[in-house]
């Protein structure tokens, strides 16, 4: 498995990341070399394993419907890089979902 | 053009009315101011952790059940990763792989011809937060993050405009019969995305475009409408459609393009590892099932029952709220057939009249039941019934200090009405000879004079009994 | 002598006898930090909270209040840990002036049991990392030997215990980050069973694979912090509803009959010389108190670290994700739109190896790749526990040594970071099946180096670990 520069440069936009051409590259090497190294899950036989996964009862053991007190806007916003009137503020946004 | 066949599914987003969120105990409650309905978990503070609320789950199964899903015993939560300002942590927790319900469907009318829609699944999720946008910028308002929401996914099994607005009004009705969410379109309480395609016979589907956060059924109507015309136009003019995501403009009627779905976002779906997989078991399934209210078929064969004709069943069972309305009043008065008469003649007349899509009947139950209770009785006649209704419908009151005050009580006194009839008849000899020659449509007449002397107040039946006697 | 050699057991006797005040040990230990600042150990500390606390709970203790098992006990809390109106930074340029709106469960439960927080412990940023080399506030130094490393990524919180600065600290631990640093320190630190404590306000590295643990300088100490820490919580739905033992009760019982499995995979060639004949000593020594070692196979233990770096990434990646210049931490002094406010506020205030796991979580993660590498790596970590519960139906506990070399020199493998990768080999298969563990000092090396057993159990059988732990520690108390 190799990486390409054009898959870092895709794993950054969705890590929202930038990197210089160097750290690109350096990413290049370092990203091939973690495969190979991970490859090593390849060894073992999981034909026979589900993945189905310990549960918890819907029944008994979720969290009854019951209104626990919030925090208040302020200290919500406290570590706000910047807000106005309890709501956090960020760049103009246009709809894109 | 008509060798098209349109292709349309469905995916409804349904808030539900729990008390609290779907992975804290912050109030669940719309038009609040910002942030005042959230906590370190709905605005993803460091550490902190989702915990799934019992009752969200719940009402997804609910709805599951009422439209003939089958529950999955196992079920998964995932997180759906993508960067956006109104969604806190940087993913929704949402189901895919394992969702709640699967399956199912329910049935549609259009111009008296019935289709069986089928189901996908239903799976639940958290919504976003609201972005408000204002001079300085974009503010975030995290209240509605993480509110519950089940999202009912159609198989592409409608082919008109028509059809899925049908099969929306059903699903709304059915949504609020089952009682797990209040709809309100216009609080953006349910959406609607609509995926469209269009092809010709013996043609494999056609590329579809999603329509994305459409709020009502006008807006579906006229959509699709123009989404299926355009699609049309374009492969008529040997383009080929673009698959992508595309906004409704309600005020231009046309729909745009958003963003193209190869450089669509990959969302990482993976397991939320914060929240471990549910168990669902039959006997749960079982208990929720008995909870499951009355829904319109069964409502339907239950007013039968009681002498209603099928349509009159039908009409008053297509909203939920006219059903319960209707069982209100026969609380009180346990004239069906009456009451029903009343309903769907003078209430539907009042609803109908309403442009919003969002239709309440504003009138108490039991002030209506008294009312009909003095017309029943022959206290007021069918003009005085109305005018009190007026006044029911627009502030409400008593019926009973409301004859009164108006002076609507009906005039039943058989001695006084005479008096007033001889004269009228000595008055109108003209009329009485039309009478009396069989043309029973001057019976209006006299009634209408009659009333014109009483203020209104006059029994038209025993008018006409006295008519008929005096002219013999 | 001062208070701060004796354990957290015997200075709680003393509080009790009325020998010592709560006053005392913090300023004890505030001097102490004063000394030892070098060590660079903490990233910030609340002396007149804590002096203010140790007043408070003297005058209760005075008066004869009842008070928590922990009453007036200095400790310290990881820095990726929320206690209300303090810092918690993950060592994070990003959160580097974040003040925690609430409090995290395990630190509630400590405060509730009357032990005074005096700081929050440096670390590798969140948590990444396994020689607290990766901390935006500068490198942790070994207190045995400030030119090494104290492991990480907990190696503030190992730091602090060996450097006596408090009686006990809180680590996490993804894939060794509590025992690692333990054994390079000398001192306890326990991994315990995924479920066990409460993870709700403990800022998230690896969701499936964190446990908040306790680092001690005994044995005994460490087991009466699990008592307090250990629990269901309902604000974590990954903690586990079960009972919760005495985890006192089964000292001083001695190892008469107990079988301790030995695994191969365990004693690979990677061992260096000093750990492998401390290790052997530990076994023998085990087997003449009536032990039965009994030799056990876990055949795909060497995937572990391959599992560990495909899951870990991937979570991490999306954990992560909440850092985005919007609600809290770092914003970036120019963007052109929020896309670009997220591009250039996560890239500055993430340091160099959190950025490589998102990327590397990223990757397994999307489209394409999801099923070869994150649910393979599901299926595999099913293998591993399913070898260690099986395992398990052969003995009460393994043995393994924690690292296969005593704390490396501070710079050597900074550079490298799949030799750095490698300081987890043993450690991370626990985290991969979940069981506890707890590192342990058996010996010093030839250079006067720590070296640490690690005692892995059966799910939810710390107790057992700390059986087997106290004897050997009871034993060669004196030898140390």
């Amino acid at each position: 498995m190799s990486i390409t520069i054009d898959d870092v440069k895709k794993l950054a936009k969705l890590s929202r990341l930038e990197f210089s051409e160097e750290e690109t590259a350096e990413f290049v090497k370092e990203l091939t070399a973690t495969l190979e190294q991970v490859d090593a899950i390849n060894k073992v036989d999981v034909s026979n394993v589900d993945l189905l996964e310990s549960t918890v009862d819907a029944d008994t053991q979720l969290r009854k419907d019951e209104i626990k007190p919030s925090l208040t806007a302020e200290e919500i916003v406290a570590n706000a890089p910047d807000s106005q009137d309890g709501a956090f503020l960020v760049p103009i946004t246009v709809a894109e979902e | 053009m008509s060798e098209y066949n349109t292709v349309i599914g469905l995916e409804v987003h349904s808030e539900l009315n729990t008390k609290t969120k779907c992975f804290c105990g912050c109030k669940n409650e719309f038009g609040s101011n910002p942030n005042t309905h959230t906590c370190p978990v709905c605005t993803a503070m460091p550490g902190a952790l989702p915990v799934l609320n019992r009752d969200a789950v719940e009402r997804a199964i609910l709805m599951g059940l009422a439209v003939g899903c089958r529950i999955n015993n196992y079920s998964v939560f995932e997180r759906k990763n993508y960067f956006y300002p109104d969604l806190s942590k940087a993913y929704q927790i949402s189901q895919l792989e394992y969702p709640l319900c699967v399956g199912g469907g329910i049935e549609i009318e259009v111009d008296g011809k019935k289709k069986f829609i089928r189901l996908n699944r239903i799976h639940l999720e958290e919504d976003a937060g609201k972005l408000i946008h204002s001079n300085a910028g974009t503010l975030v308002d995290y209240n509605r993050g993480g509110v519950p929401l089940i999202e009912i996914v159609s198989e592409p099994d409608m082919s008109s405009a028509e059809e899925a607005v049908a099969y929306l009004q059903k699903l709304r009705s059915t949504l609020l019969y089952v009682g797990v969410s209040d709809c309100k379109m216009q609080e953006g309480s349910i959406r609607f995305d609509v995926n469209i395609s269009v092809n010709k016979d013996g043609e494999p589907l056609g590329t579809r475009t999603e329509l994305k956060n459409l709020n009502s059924f006008r807006a579906v109507l006229k959509a699709i409408k123009y989404e299926a015309n355009r699609q049309i136009e374009e492969l008529e003019a040997g383009r080929a459609i673009v698959q992508e995501t595309r906004r409704w403009d309600d005020e231009k009627g046309r729909t745009y393009s958003m963003r193209s779905k190869e450089d669509s976002q990959d969302y990482r779906y993976f397991p939320d590892p914060d929240l471990i997989p549910l168990d669902v078991k039959p006997e749960y399934i079982d208990t929720i099932r008995a909870r499951l209210p009355k829904l319109a078929p069964q409502r339907i064969e239950e007013y039968k029952s009681w002498g209603l004709t099928e349509q009159d069943a039908k009409l008053l069972t297509d909203e939920r709220e006219y059903a319960d309305f209707f069982e209100a009043v026969l609380k009180e008065f346990n004239e069906p057939k009456f009451v029903c008469n009343w309903i769907t003649a003078e209430v539907f007349k009042k609803l109908n009249a309403i442009e919003d899509e969002e239709k309440k009947i504003p009138v108490n139950p039991s002030e209506l039941a008294s009312m009909l209770k003095l017309y029943k009785d022959g206290e007021i006649n069918q003009a005085g019934a109305r005018k009190i209704f007026d006044i029911l419908w627009e502030k409400g009151g008593n019926p009973v200090q409301l004859v009164e005050e108006l002076g609507l009580k009906q005039m039943n006194d058989t001695g006084a009405l005479k008096e007033i009839l001889q004269k009228i008849v000595a008055d109108n000899p003209k009329a009485v000879k039309e009478l009396q020659e069989g043309n029973e449509k001057t019976m209006a007449f006299f009634v209408g004079q009659a009333m014109r002397a009483t203020q209104g107040k006059a029994n038209p039946k025993m008018v006409a009994d006295i008519v008929k006697e005096l002219i013999k | 002598m001062s208070y701060l050699d004796y354990s957290l057991t015997e200075v709680l006797a003393l509080l009790n006898q009325g020998k010592v005040t709560s006053e005392q040990l913090v300023n004890e230990c505030f001097e102490r930090i004063e000394e030892t600042k070098d060590l660079n150990a903490l990233n910030s500390t609340y002396y007149d909270e804590a002096i203010k606390r140790a007043r408070e709970i003297d005058s209760a203790r005075k008066q004869g209040d009842k008070l928590g098992i922990l009453a007036g006990v200095p400790i310290v809390l990881k820095d990726n840990i929320n206690y209300v109106g303090t810092k918690t930074t993950c060592a994070s340029k990003f959160l580097e002036n974040f003040v925690s709106p609430y409090t995290a469960t395990c630190a509630q439960k400590l405060h509730d049991a009357g032990a005074v927080v005096i700081g929050k412990a440096n670390m590798d940023e969140f948590a990444m990392g396994s020689s607290n080399e990766n901390s935006a506030f500068g490198a942790v130094k070994n207190p045995v030997d400030p030119t090494r490393v104290p492991g990480g990524s907990s190696g503030g919180s190992a730091c602090t215990v060996a450097a006596k600065q408090c009686f006990a600290s809180l680590g996490t631990d993804t894939g060794g980050s509590i025992r690692e640093p333990s054994s390079f320190c000398g001192v306890v630190g326990i991994k315990p069973t995924y479920g066990r404590v409460s993870r709700y306000g403990v800022v998230a590295f690896a969701s499936s694979l964190d446990q908040v643990g306790a680092i001690t300088r005994t044995v005994e100490d460490n087991a009466l912090m699990l008592n307090v820490l250990a629990g269901r919580d309902e604000m974590d739905m990954t903690s586990a509803d079960i009972e919760v033992p005495d985890y006192t009760a089964n000292l001083n019982k001695g190892v008469k009959g107990l079988k301790i499995g030995v695994a191969k995979q365990f004693y690979s060639d990677e061992l260096c010389d000093d750990v492998k004949n401390s290790l052997n000593k530990v076994l023998e020594w085990y087997k003449s108190e009536g032990a039965e070692l009994v030799e056990i196979d876990l055949p795909s233990l060497d995937t572990a670290l391959a599992v560990y770096y495909i899951l870990s990434s991937a979570e991490a990646a999306s954990n992560l994700a909440r850092f985005d210049g919007v609600k809290y931490g770092r914003r970036a002094e120019e963007y052109s739109d929020v896309v670009d406010l997220y591009f250039k506020s996560r890239t500055q205030g993430f340091g160099k190896e959190v950025k490589r796991r998102i990327m590397l979580g990223n990757y397994v993660l999307s489209s394409g790749y999801y099923d070869a590498f994150y649910r393979k790596a599901k299926r595999v970590q099913k293998v591993i526990r399913n070898e260690f519960v099986s395992a398990f139906e052969k003995c009460d506990v393994l043995i393994s040594p924690t690292t296969a070399t005593p704390a490396f020199k501070l710079g050597e493998k900074s550079n490298d970071h799949v030799a750095m990768y490698l300081s987890d080999i043993f450690t991370v298969p626990v985290n991969i099946a979940g069981v506890p563990s707890l590192s342990v000092p058996c010996g010093t090396s030839s250079e006067g180096l720590p070296i640490g057993m690690q005692i892995i159990g059966k799910h939810f059988d710390e107790a057992t670990l700390y059986q087997v732990a106290n004897a050997y520690e009871l034993a060669h108390k004196e030898g140390q």
